[in-house]
């Protein structure tokens, strides 16, 4: 934690420069999602590389994760398995798919 | 008793006590948020609709992140303020902090009401017409009603036992008549049907069906004059040529007048049609002098597409298929030939799907007749699962970034005395109650671009 004046001091401007960063990725992001990459699944995982990226600095800089005490990214690392647990779940909706023609179907 | 370790670190742990709560917090917080990101994720995959993209207002959206992000640094900062004993600047901060919070909200509700006021109407042949509902002079919107004339009775079942429908008629029928509602009983007494003459024809009705030994009992009622209904859709059950079926399952009898619904078409999305341009929008009825423009602008986007990406499968490309067969309309009549796509070539195939509603934009007026519609919503969760999910997911981080601002706006309204005599304590405070206004921001990052872009 930074505690003494100086480090917070010298922390000031980090958070500063963070700030542009984020702004500056967020109009990276709008941008990126207007070209044509190759699919639209790429699109995606593109924008959201970037999205982590942002966040990652959110948590590092701003909520000060980069230096925190161990208990804390203790609870955090159980945080993150049932998180990621979470979000493999639609695979295994993939063992059990319903097929249906749906109203709304892309024309040839 | 005092609260132990709010200031200085638990030996055990390092920190001070409120830190470990607030990541305990923030930890269930993930897991309610990935719960519903995951949601989103089911949704999107088993979605049979081209999944909305940009069709929010990203320059809205856009302001919003950078509010957000611009509300995460001030909160460090404040902190750090808090820290150095630079108390002007705290306040300062906290106080640019809680604005940009009310900043974040009053976009957001801008950006609702829109949606609130824009309709999506699903014709037969898989078109949908966006746009708005007709306004009065005072801008005001006149509702899509069904127009009854000619009501000459009223038969209301009142079941014996009890039942989730029952006659009520106070509450489910008389609030859409025109006029008095004077009614003459099967015994010839004249009542005007309210709760108290209503509450009286049920006692007998069911003291007779008692008698009777029936399941239900059942009241005519004839009007004295004939009488005229108007309702929305889904104020009532359902409705024939003849007949009007209310809430309360009370059957009137009369002659449908109107139920043709009028809108100011703002966007043509023929994504789900066989063959475009023949969709039913295009009908002479409707918007048939729109058809070339819609032919041109599709070509226009096909020809761009094969000349910038010669080898890719147009059938697979979202953008295209959105670019060329979702036509969005931006006047009362089609522009002239040639100027089908003009320069707004790109802004306009991403502009959102709201535009102006009203002020200062003209749209094509068409009435649709109800036999061509099968679905009509506005842009609430009914309309489909990306604007459910886009209204939970909105709508629960609204009520953190509420959260929030109220916390922050606590400590810089009431934490004055603290401030002065304990600084150290409050700036823990700052810290935990940033440490939640951060995750809020962290939320969002992922939020914007899922939502508006993506």
């Amino acid at each position: 934690m930074a505690d003494n004046v100086e480090e917070i001091q010298k922390s000031i401007k980090k958070y500063l420069w963070i700030g542009l960063i984020l702004m500056v990725f967020t109009a990276i992001t709008v941008w990126l999602s207007t070209v044509e990459l190759p699919t639209h699944g790429l699109n995606i995982l593109v924008g959201m590389i970037v999205a982590t990226f942002k966040a990652g600095l959110v948590a590092l800089i701003f909520m000060h994760l980069n230096h925190e005490r161990p208990i804390i990214y203790k609870v955090l690392a159980f945080t993150a398995v049932f998180a990621i647990v979470l979000f493999v779940l639609f695979y295994f909706s993939k063992q059990d798919p319903l097929v249906f023609e749906g109203f709304y179907s892309i024309p040839e | 008793m005092e609260i132990p370790y709010t200031v200085h670190a638990r030996p055990d742990t390092g920190l001070y006590n409120a830190k470990i709560g607030i990541w305990l917090f923030l930890a269930s917080e993930v897991m309610l948020f990935g719960g519903l990101f995951s949601a989103y994720i089911f949704l999107r995959v088993g979605a049979d609709y081209p999944w909305p993209v940009w069709d929010l207002d990203v320059k809205l959206g856009l302001i919003n992140t950078a509010v957000l992000i611009g509300s995460s640094v001030t909160v460090v900062m404040a902190w750090a303020s808090l820290k150095l004993r630079r108390f002007g600047q705290y306040k300062l901060y906290m106080a640019i902090t809680v604005l940009c919070a009310g900043v974040f909200m009053f976009n957001k509700s801008l950006e609702y009401s829109a949606k609130f006021k824009h309709y999506a109407v699903k014709l037969t042949d898989g078109t949908i017409l966006t746009g708005h509902l007709p306004e009065d002079d005072h801008h005001k919107t006149i509702p899509y009603q069904v127009k009854f004339g000619d009501i000459t009775a009223l038969s209301l079942t009142i079941p014996v036992k009890n039942s989730a429908v029952t006659a009520d008629p106070a509450s489910y029928v008389v609030p859409h008549l025109e006029g008095e509602p004077k009614f003459k009983t099967a015994d010839g007494k004249e009542i005007v049907l309210n709760a108290a003459s209503f509450a009286e024809l049920r006692a007998q009705a069911l003291a007779k069906a008692a008698a009777d030994k029936k399941d239900s009992a059942s009241v005519q009622l004839t009007a004295v004059s004939p009488l005229k209904a108007a309702a929305k859709p889904a104020d009532i059950f359902g409705y024939t040529e003849t007949t009007i079926t209310f809430r309360d399952g009370t059957v009137a009898t009369g002659k449908l007048i109107d139920d043709k619904m009028t809108l100011l078409v703002d966007g043509i999305d023929t994504r789900a049609v066989a063959q475009p341009e023949k969709s039913l929008a295009f009908d002479q009825r409707y918007l048939a002098a729109w058809q070339p423009t819609f032919v041109a602008n599709r070509d226009h986007h096909i020809a761009e597409f094969e000349k910038h990406f010669p080898t890719r499968d147009k059938s697979k490309s979202a953008t295209l298929q959105k670019e060329s067969l979702f036509l969005k309309l931006h006047s009362s009549t089609p522009p002239a030939a040639g100027e089908a796509h003009g320069n707004k070539h790109g802004a306009e195939a991403h502009a959102p799907a709201e535009g102006g509603h009203g002020h200062g934009h003209d749209y094509p007026t068409v009435v649709l007749e109800k036999n061509d519609v099968t679905f009509f919503s506005n842009f609430t969760p009914k309309l489909n699962t990306y604007y459910a999910i886009y209204f939970t997911l909105t709508g629960l981080h609204g009520l953190h970034v509420i959260a929030g601002a109220l916390v922050l706006g606590y400590f810089l309204v009431f934490n004055g005395r603290m401030m002065r005599e304990d600084p150290e304590h409050l700036a823990n405070r700052v810290e935990v109650g940033g440490l939640f206004w951060h995750f809020v921001d962290l939320v969002w990052i992922f939020l914007f671009p899922l939502l508006y872009l993506l």
